[in-house]
This record gives C-alpha cells, sequence and structure tokens, in this order.
C-alpha cells in the first residue's frame, strides 16, 4: 500500500519537472528540452515496470555526450541559455539516479529552481500564467511524495498556493530591491535585438517599421508635447561610405549651451537595446542609471536588456549650441567621391540661400515640390551614384532615404551634418493614461551644424515629403501601410480600438507594476503608504509586520475552521461551564446519562431542554464518522441555551 | 546530527513529567524544517539571488512563493500535532525474550484528519498511523525486554511531516506506564510429574460436559467456572463444579525450596515460571512459595504469580 502510494509520488515528481521544463522548448535548441522530457518519460516507464536502472558506468559517459553536444550547438555551459540548458540535461540524468524518496526530493527541489529558467527569457503575463501552473504541478507532486492521498490532493494543492499567495505578494513588494545586478554575466551574443541596428542603410528602418513590437512606454508629467514635437534619440551616424551610414567616431566630449525651450518631465519604460534607451529632445541632464553622451544620447550604466525605466527632463524645441572645433567641422562634412549632380546641386543651394536657414529653406523646399513620394517599397538604388539617381531620378524612398540624401547634400555644400536614428511619435493610451511608441515608429532624421550661430539645427526631410508622418504616423501617411496593417489604419472599429487599448494598457499595467517594479517603485510605494522615506531596515520591518500580519488573516480562518475542537467537545465543554456555574460539577467521566442524573432537580423547562440537548449530543457521538452540519447546528442550540431564563 | 543533540533531548525529556495521559499544546510542540525543507528553502534563496541579479521581477514571485509555502508548511504540520489526547494503556506481561507492546492511545476531536509517526526514543522503528477526525486509535509499539522485571515505558516521539514534508512537528511524552517481562521458561518435567499424581488430567475432562453441581462460591474459583446466569437472575455468587474435577480439593505446592541450593536464582525462577504456566494450562489449582512470599488461588492469581516471579529480588 505504502509502496504504491510512493511510486505514485515518484511519477507525480517526473510529471511535475516535465511540465515545468516544457515551456524552455520556445527558447532553447528544442532538441536539447525534447531529449530530457523522453528521459523522463523512459524513466517513468521504468518506475512502472519496476526494471532496473542503468548503472552509472553506463550513465556518466552519456551524459558526457550530451554535455558536449549542448556545448557544440550554443558554444556556452554559462549565462541565461547555456546555464538553463546544463540544469535541465542534469535533471534527466538525475531522474536516473534517484532511487529513494530523498533522491525524489531533490528531483522536485530542482524542479522548483527550473521554474524559475522560463522566467530569464520571458515576463509576460502568459508566463505569469506559467509559473502558477508550475507551482501548482510542483506543490502536488510534493504532497503526493510525502504521503498524502490522491484524492483530494490536488484541491489541497491549489488551497496551499492560495493560502500563501497574499504572503508572496507582500514579499514581493516589501523585500528590498536592489538598483543594480550583484554582477554581471555574459551576455548571449546571437540573440537578435529587435531595436535599431548599428548602421544605416536603405531598407534597414523600413523592415523595423512594418513589425508592429511595442517599443518603449512613456508617461509624461503634466501636459504632454504635440506628436510632431517627438523626437527621440538614440543613436547618431557620422561617417557615410556612399550607401551606408555608420557612427565612426563617437564624440569624445562635447559643451553645450542650451538657449530657450520648454520644459518637459516624463519618464520612460523600455528595454534598452545595447544599454541604449531613448531620449526626448532635448534632455539636458542625465538620468539616473546612465550617462548622457555627446549627441544627447543615453547609455545605461550596465549591460543587458532587462526592461529598465527612468525619469528625466527635457528641454523641448531648445537651440542646440555647441562649438565644433575646425578638425570636427571637417570630419562633419567628409564625403566619399561620387553623385557629381547632387553636389552640384547642393552648391547651388548653398548659393541661392545665403547661409546655413537658407540653405536649409531651399532643400526642404526641393523635396516639398520636387515630386518625391514616400513609400516603404522605393526601388533599389544602385551602390554607385545612389544619391544621384534618388534625388533625380527614382525620388521614392522612406526616412532614411530623405535623411541620408539631405545629409549627403548638406556636406556638400560645406555644412557639418550628421544622421540621428531613434523615433517619431507615439500613440497615446487613454485607458492607461500613457504614450505607447511601436517599432513602427521607428524613424531617422538630420542634424546640420549652423556656422552662424554655432547650432545643431534638426532638419526632418521626411516631414516635407509626408507632413503626416509626423502629425500622425506612419500608418497614415503610407496609404498603402493602411492595408498592411490592418490594427492601424482608419478603417478600425471603434470597438476593436477600444480592445486593442485596453490590452496594451493592460500591458502597460503589468510592465511598470510586475515586470518593472524596481528599487524606484518601491520607495514611492513607500512613500505613498507612509511606511518610510526610504527602504531601510526599519521601514521594511514595518511593513513586513503589517503586510504579513495581514497576509496571515485567511490562515487564522483555516485555522478556526479546522482545527477548533469539534463542535460536539465545544458544546460539551460549554454545558459544563453553564452547569457549574449552577453550582452542578461535571467531570470528564461522565456520560450523557450522568449528567442528566445530577441535572434532575433543575426546573421542568430547563431540565427538558437539556434532555433534548444530551440526548442527541449521545446520538451523534457515538456515530462514525460524527456528522459535521448537524453537530453545528447542535453547537448553535447549545450557546443558546441559558438555564433559568424562562 | 548535531553535537549538542544529545545532551539537549536529555535536558528537554528531563524536564517533562511523568504522565498517564495529557493533550498536546503550544508548549510541547516544537518545529524544525525537515532536510526536505532545508533544500526547498536554499532553492528559494538561490532563486532569489538570481532574481536580484537578473532583475527578473517573475523570479520574485516565485522565491517568495516558497517562503509561503514553507510558512503555510510549518502552520499545517504544527496543525497535526496540536489539540491531540494521548493515553497511556497498561502493558501485557511478556516472557523474557518476546516483544512486548507499549501501548498508547491516541484521540483526535478535531474536524481534520491527522497523520502522525510514533517511535519510541530517538531511533526506534516508526509506527505510522492515520487518525480521522473525531477518532481515536491505540497503538502499540514493540519494545524487545531482555531481561526479567518491571520495565517502564520509553520516552516516545510522535511527529508529523504531513502535508508537504516540509516541515516536522514532534512531541515527546513520557508515558507513565510499564510492562512486565516474565523469567523465561525453562521445562521442570520432573518436579512437574513428580506433583501429578492426581493426573494433572487431560484438558477433555474438564469442560462443562462433566457438570456435576452447583456449589456456593469460594476463593480461587476461575470466572469460567462461575454460573453468570445465575448470577444475573438472583445475585448470588456460584461456582459450577465438574465430575472429573478433584483439583479444586488438590493444590500443587510450586516452592523456591523444591530445588537444591546449587540452583541459582534465576534458573528456579525460570522453572518455577514454567511450572506455573503448566498449571494455568491444565487449570490445576496451586500455591506459589517465594521466600517471604506466599500466593494462593485467587482470581487473577497467574498474573499475580508471573508479576512476582518478574520481580523477585528486583528493586521496584
Amino acid at each position: 500500500m505504502i509502496k504504491s502510494l510512493l511510486r505514485q509520488g515518484e511519477m507525480a515528481v517526473l510529471l511535475a519537472v516535465a511540465l515545468v521544463i516544457l515551456p524552455l522548448l520556445l527558447f532553447l535548441p528544442p532538441w536539447l528540452p525534447m531529449l530530457v522530457l523522453s528521459m523522463l518519460a523512459l524513466r517513468g516507464a521504468l518506475l512502472h515496470r519496476q526494471a532496473v536502472l542503468p548503472s552509472l558506468y553506463l550513465l556518466l559517459p552519456l551524459l558526457l555526450l550530451a554535455v558536449g553536444g549542448l556545448w557544440l550547438s550554443l558554444n556556452t555551459l554559462v549565462g541565461r541559455e547555456g546555464g538553463a540548458a546544463l540544469l535541465i540535461l542534469l535533471l534527466g540524468f538525475k531522474s536516473f539516479e534517484s532511487r529513494q524518496q530523498r533522491d525524489w526530493q531533490v528531483l522536485l527541489a530542482l524542479g522548483f529552481f527550473l521554474a524559475a529558467m522560463p522566467l530569464l527569457f520571458d515576463q509576460s503575463p502568459l508566463a505569469a500564467v506559467w509559473l502558477a501552473i508550475s507551482l501548482l504541478v510542483l506543490t502536488w507532486a510534493m504532497l503526493i511524495l510525502s504521503g498524502e492521498m490522491v484524492e483530494g490532493s490536488l484541491r489541497s494543492a491549489m488551497q496551499a498556493l492560495a493560502l500563501s499567495l497574499p504572503l508572496m505578494l507582500v514579499l514581493f513588494v516589501v523585500m528590498p530591491r536592489l538598483p543594480g545586478p550583484l554582477w554581471s554575466m555574459p551576455h548571449d551574443q546571437h540573440v537578435a535585438g529587435t531595436g535599431l541596428s548599428d548602421s544605416m542603410e536603405p531598407g534597414s528602418i523600413s523592415q523595423l517599421v512594418q513589425q508592429q513590437e511595442p517599443a518603449f512606454s512613456v508617461v509624461f508629467a503634466g501636459q504632454a508635447p504635440a506628436v510632431s514635437e517627438m523626437y527621440w534619440r538614440i543613436m547618431i551616424f557620422d561617417d557615410f561610405d556612399g550607401r551606408r551610414w555608420q557612427n565612426v567616431r563617437g564624440l569624445s566630449s562635447e559643451t553645450v549651451q542650451w538657449q530657450g525651450g520648454r520644459l518637459v518631465s516624463y519618464s520612460l519604460t523600455g528595454k534598452p537595446s545595447k544599454s541604449r534607451l531613448p531620449l526626448l529632445e532635448y534632455t539636458v541632464t542625465a538620468p539616473a542609471g546612465g550617462v548622457l553622451e555627446p549627441g544627447n544620447l543615453f547609455k545605461l550604466a550596465r549591460d543587458g536588456d532587462e526592461l529598465f525605466r527612468f525619469q528625466a527632463q527635457s528641454l523641448l524645441a531648445a537651440h542646440y549650441r555647441t562649438v565644433l572645433s575646425r578638425a570636427d567641422q571637417d570630419f562633419y562634412r567628409h564625403l566619399p567621391p561620387g553623385n557629381p549632380a547632387s553636389r552640384q546641386l547642393a552648391l547651388q543651394w548653398r548659393a541661392q540661400g545665403g547661409d546655413g536657414a537658407g540653405f536649409v529653406r531651399a532643400a526642404l523646399q526641393y523635396f516639398r515640390l520636387g515630386g518625391f513620394s514616400y513609400t516603404l517599397q522605393p526601388p533599389l538604388l544602385n551602390s554607385e551614384d545612389g544619391i544621384d539617381q534618388f534625388m533625380f531620378s527614382s525620388r521614392q524612398g522612406f526616412c532614411e532615404h530623405y535623411a541620408s540624401a539631405l545629409a549627403f547634400m548638406a556636406r556638400a555644400a560645406g555644412m557639418p551634418a550628421r544622421i540621428v536614428t531613434g523615433y517619431q511619435g507615439g500613440q497615446f493610451n487613454p485607458v492607461g493614461q500613457f504614450w505607447q511608441v511601436k517599432s513602427s515608429d521607428a524613424h531617422a532624421w538630420v542634424e546640420i551644424w549652423l556656422a552662424e550661430t554655432g547650432e545643431w539645427l534638426r532638419v526632418d526631410p521626411t516631414a516635407a515629403v509626408a507632413p503626416d508622418r509626423v502629425t500622425q504616423g506612419v500608418s497614415q501617411s503610407i496609404p498603402a501601410m493602411q492595408s498592411q496593417l490592418p490594427g492601424l489604419g482608419r478603417s478600425m472599429p471603434s470597438w476593436l480600438l477600444r480592445v486593442q487599448q485596453n490590452w496594451q494598457a493592460a500591458g502597460f499595467a503589468w510592465q511598470q507594476w510586475v515586470v518593472g517594479y524596481d528599487a524606484g517603485k518601491q520607495l514611492n510605494l513607500y512613500r505613498w503608504l507612509g511606511l518610510g522615506e526610504q527602504v531601510d531596515s526599519g521601514a521594511v520591518l514595518r511593513a513586513v509586520l503589517i503586510g504579513g500580519g495581514l497576509a496571515c488573516l485567511p490562515l487564522l480562518l483555516l485555522w478556526r475552521r479546522q482545527c477548533a475542537q469539534s463542535p460536539l467537545q465545544q458544546g460539551r465543554d460549554r454545558l459544563v461551564q453553564v452547569l457549574a456555574a449552577m453550582g452542578i460539577m461535571v467531570v470528564d467521566s461522565d456520560g450523557p446519562l450522568d449528567i442528566l442524573n445530577k441535572v434532575r432537580r433543575l426546573p421542568e423547562p430547563d431540565y427538558r431542554q437539556l434532555k433534548a440537548l444530551l440526548k442527541e449530543y449521545a446520538a451523534m457521538r457515538y456515530r462514525q464518522p460524527v456528522p459535521q452540519q448537524q453537530a453545528r447546528q447542535w453547537l448553535r442550540r447549545v450557546k443558546a441555551f441559558r438555564p433559568g431564563r424562562q | 546530527m548535531l553535537p549538542f543533540r544529545k545532551s539537549l533531548q536529555r535536558w528537554l525529556l528531563s524536564r517533562l513529567p511523568l504522565e498517564s495521559a495529557g493533550r498536546l499544546g503550544q508548549k510541547r510542540i516544537y518545529l524544525l524544517p525537515t532536510r526536505f525543507g532545508l533544500l526547498l528553502l536554499l532553492v528559494a534563496l538561490a532563486v532569489w539571488v538570481g532574481a536580484l541579479n537578473y532583475a527578473v521581477s517573475l523570479a520574485y514571485a516565485l522565491a517568495f512563493w516558497i517562503i509561503g509555502l514553507m510558512l503555510l508548511a510549518v502552520l499545517m504540520a504544527y496543525r497535526q500535532l496540536s489539540g491531540l489526547h494521548w493515553t497511556v494503556l497498561p502493558g501485557e506481561g511478556v516472557f523474557v525474550g518476546q516483544s512486548a507492546d507499549c501501548r498508547i492511545q491516541l484521540g483526535n476531536d478535531s474536524a481534520l484528519a491527522r497523520r502522525l509517526q510514533l517511535r519510541a526514543g530517538q531511533e526506534g522503528e516508526p509506527l505510522s498511523c492515520l487518525l480521522a477526525a473525531g477518532s481515536s486509535q491505540s497503538l502499540a509499539l514493540p519494545l524487545l525486554l531482555a531481561r526479567r522485571g518491571r520495565h517502564a515505558y520509553p520516552a516516545l516521539q510522535l511527529w508529523s511531516t504531513a502535508p508537504f514534508g516540509l516541515m516536522r512537528a514532534f512531541a515527546w511524552l513520557r508515558p507513565d506506564g510499564h510492562v512486565l517481562a516474565y523469567p523465561l521458561p525453562v521445562p521442570d518435567r520432573e518436579r512437574n510429574d513428580l506433583h501429578s499424581e492426581q493426573g494433572c488430567g487431560r484438558q477433555s475432562g474438564d469442560d462443562e460436559e462433566d457438570f456435576s453441581h452447583l456449589a456456593e462460591y469460594r476463593q480461587g474459583d476461575t470466572p469460567r467456572q462461575i454460573a453468570w446466569s445465575v448470577l444475573a437472575r438472583r445475585d448470588v455468587l456460584v461456582s459450577k463444579r465438574f465430575a472429573s474435577q478433584p483439583r479444586g480439593q488438590s493444590i500443587r505446592q510450586l516452592a523456591w525450596q523444591d530445588y537444591p541450593a546449587t540452583v541459582d536464582v534465576e534458573s528456579r525462577l525460570s522453572r518455577l515460571c514454567w511450572r506455573v504456566q503448566q498449571c494455568e494450562k491444565a487449570g490445576q489449582h496451586y500455591r506459589l512459595h517465594l521466600p517471604g512470599l506466599l500466593i494462593e488461588p485467587q482470581p487473577l492469581q497467574r498474573e499475580l504469580a508471573l508479576a512476582a516471579l518478574a520481580e523477585f529480588q528486583l528493586p521496584s
């Protein structure tokens, strides 16, 4: 009996760990979780037949073989992927080495640890649901392994998790978070980021625009700026090879004088790509957690692609004044040979316009009136004289074509110029009261340095070609996009829009309060709850005591319901008390009839009432099992019994 | 496991009074994590450190959920023992070398089933029991008695790791009870036959089929002889007499002095013990003579005689 129970417990453990590692199929090379899952299945079959386990001499070489295969396919045994892969492999082999209950407990504990692995790759609400399912099956297996009956064990497991949920929530909110990592781990190189790439060439942004991934979300303190003012800077490209723009130099320092502008405070949450996060033009002081790089770019102090949130203030539409040395000016004017027609046109604009501002006016006018069109599918340009071809024949392109062309023209006209990439615009979500910026908002524009005022001037040629782009977003400015991206077009019915907004808002709340719950959020919450001005030991202690006390309330209820004395015993104790108060002593060995004998002298109504109660007591006391419902009703009647008050 | 565990336990036990019944409460129940519980705590710690390092918010949830489960396990394991009634039952004597039972009754008057384990001392073989709500059950722990005499019940450890196996709630009991180990019977046919001239008859002849008459009850009549129907009807004690039963008159003498001085104490006791057994089996009346002690035929004579032999010349 006990043996067969234990065997069920072992089966439950195998089943639970198999379920736990299931999501890793998505994140690891699939052959590995498949291998481990089939090992677990094989172990289950051996268990069922009570067959002999393979010897250690067979297992060890196999393990080495598998680790070798792992090394060949991942090139690493540490870090997020390598570590998770190695752990599940060990789990598979440990199952073949599990004989006693203690081994199975180790396996189960390993299962609890492995439940954390998928979270390293994904922290969506779906991952949270899977975590809850994993915990449920693990707890269930734990119950069966420790000898609980299989019947009702799933219910017990659910109850246990439900009871420990409030404790978990309190600790989750209250336990101090660290602002940075304890140690840094090597990051997986081959995981492609969804962000902007390191260089810009025709096609690099238009590819990105076709994805609908959320890029980051923003909450403005107070009035939000106009959409056309939202330029989110991420990277600067300063070198052109005739086709591709790259960042070669990366200024080591710059001295900036900001002039004018309107102060806007905002908080931004997003996943950094290569440690970079967007900044609203122009953010004057570096947000906490990173540094401001020359060119008004934000670089995080730490590596990693975990969600990051920061608060920042920007001077909207300020003048970006800085001094460029002779050498710097030459650097920003450098061009490869080629594109003679464009060079000539640039010089012409310069001559017409007189100064830098005049050049910009002339250029924008050319783009506006020159028959250019804004499209995601421009004809291919050849690599020789690509700018000439774009400016004079094809005249179709996306923001990267226009930015590239304008920066070329400015340089050709002898003006320092560079390309800025990032995002432009965003959509307001009225449900969650935040701005969502998606990858489809990716954008590129140009900065030209005006020698007269010493100012980097933002010039967006795309805005001249397709003014809707900067005021209403890409889907409104490219007719083809409306059919291509059904979620964005004008044709979207309002209910669908509402659903989408609600979904986004839920995602935002999840991101802000669960995934992005960090030291900063925690401090705000502590202050808001009045627990303390700092998350120090005193405040944490207070919070744990108060929160823990609240979280234990359900436990208390359970205690009262299940561990209290049975109603029969309680009722008898109460009767003994009542009688003692009237001078009638009842001892423990007295049965119902003895008690009845002792109360003969009570007034008639009391006696009759008591007799009925005791008769029922006797009837229930010697029934197996005791009818609980009836016993509780009886207890209520006992409590209502007040002798001498008729 | 711990170096000071033994002395800690001795101190713990010395604080406990000998009791014949009791109810487990807060003062008596101790809680410690099991090995598995410690392992799971370690896992929670590892997940927490990982969550700190990688800033994985949901991993915090996992770590804290495990902690929550541990806390719940503490409460639930405590609940297994809390409020449990226990009563010591008297032990039945056995002969040296046989296994005696240390008997204890557990009562559960709560509305919750309990899964308990009981063992003698620290190393004994554990005994499991599942105590349904509102039920009671008596358990018998086998004790191997190697010497004759009175053996006090050992200290008992009652524990439960239910329902998760993460926490162990335990309580020590010092039951006020004992069990007697009678001397090992050694056959002594010679002396048995010597005194069996009355024909320590064949049992077949002793039964009711040879009923002769009813007579007044005499000290020493066995319960088997009492005419219960008469007692019930007329409230007088009357014994049945049997035709083939001359033993009522013949009383066999089992004496310490039956043996020469060269025979040592234990051998004498063992032989006397065997003879007491034989008489009891045959339904023969007997009288046991020990130095300073005489046991006449009387109710429960067997128990008295064997107890006297068991405790002979031993400090009680």
